[in-house]
């Protein structure tokens, strides 16, 4: 217990004073941190400055009206606020999982549509080949008319629902 | 990267392991581990803010820092540039508040 006698008043004082200046320093460079941050940010420049407001409103304003300059409609391509463009169709090339063709990106879903799904080739194609995999599926009606296609699909034991690669060959795409 | 805080070097492990700890150190111990360095931290920063101190201080570094460039300034820097003055416009008033109640945790603590 530090009893107050005349040698520990003053050394109690000086260890105070120390303490003092010890917490003054940490609060000093948490304020030197701050501005440091706020002058290498440029931050300083948007505290209650007017005129440099008005100044970048003037220039934000020419760049809005100036065609040459614009964002939205450059000739061909749309320019983002990247500026970068980007061409109408997709055209990175990719293979179909189905049929195993080439197809560009921005044809794929259209392809896939017919290649797979609603079209009318496509669903020939579905109804007459692919019926064990789709059996499976569905409740389950086996269809008789499928026997050699449906044992390889069911021996190989792959869910094929677009694993089909006999028969596609053969069909045209429209 | 540009080192833009010096500090001094880590103490070797075997130059510490023989000195006693001083009182100062202590103290500082106790201070931290009982949160009242936390404390007196936060309300010397309440105070300072409210008499204006840290405007001040903000404002010499804005000044400091527009005369040296804005990307050349460091926190070293700054910190150089804020303590004298710093430390000398410390309202006494602040100062003997917070002398006050660390005299009062040093006579409360047990050694």
């Amino acid at each position: 217990m530090l009893t107050p006698t005349e040698d520990n008043v003053s050394s109690n004082s000086q260890l105070s004073s120390d303490i003092f200046g010890d917490l003054l320093d940490s609060i000093i460079v948490d304020v030197a941190s701050e501005a440091h941050r706020i002058a290498r940010l440029g931050l300083d420049r948007n505290l209650d400055e007017e005129e440099e407001e008005l100044r970048l409103s003037a220039e934000a304003r020419a760049r809005a009206s100036d065609p040459s300059h614009s964002g939205e409609t450059n000739g061909k391509y749309i320019v983002d606020i990247f500026g970068q463009t980007h061409p109408p169709v997709a055209n990175e090339i990719l293979e179909c999982m189905n049929c195993g063709r080439s197809i560009m990106a921005g044809r794929f879903a259209p392809h896939l549509e017919k290649c797979m799904g609603k079209g009318r080739k496509a669903r020939l194609k579905a109804t007459r080949s692919s019926t064990a995999a789709q059996n499976r599926y569905s409740r389950g009606s086996p269809h008789s008319t499928n026997a050699p296609h449906s044992n390889s699909n069911r021996s190989n034991g792959s869910s094929g629902v677009a694993g089909d690669e006999n028969s596609c060959g053969t069909l045209g795409e429209p | 990267m540009r080192a833009s805080i010096k500090r001094p070097p880590t103490p070797d492990a075997e130059d510490e392991r023989d000195r006693e700890p001083t009182i100062q150190e202590i103290i500082n111990i106790k201070l931290i581990e009982s949160g009242e360095k936390e404390r007196l931290k936060e309300l010397l920063r309440e105070r300072l803010i409210e008499c204006g101190w840290r405007d001040e201080m903000k404002a010499l570094c804005r000044a400091h820092a527009r005369k040296k460039g804005r990307n050349n300034v460091t926190v070293d820097d700054l910190v150089h540039v804020i303590t004298p003055k710093g430390r000398a416009s410390v309202p006494d008033t602040v100062k003997a508040e917070l002398l006050q109640r660390i005299r009062s945790f040093l006579s409360s603590t047990a050694l």
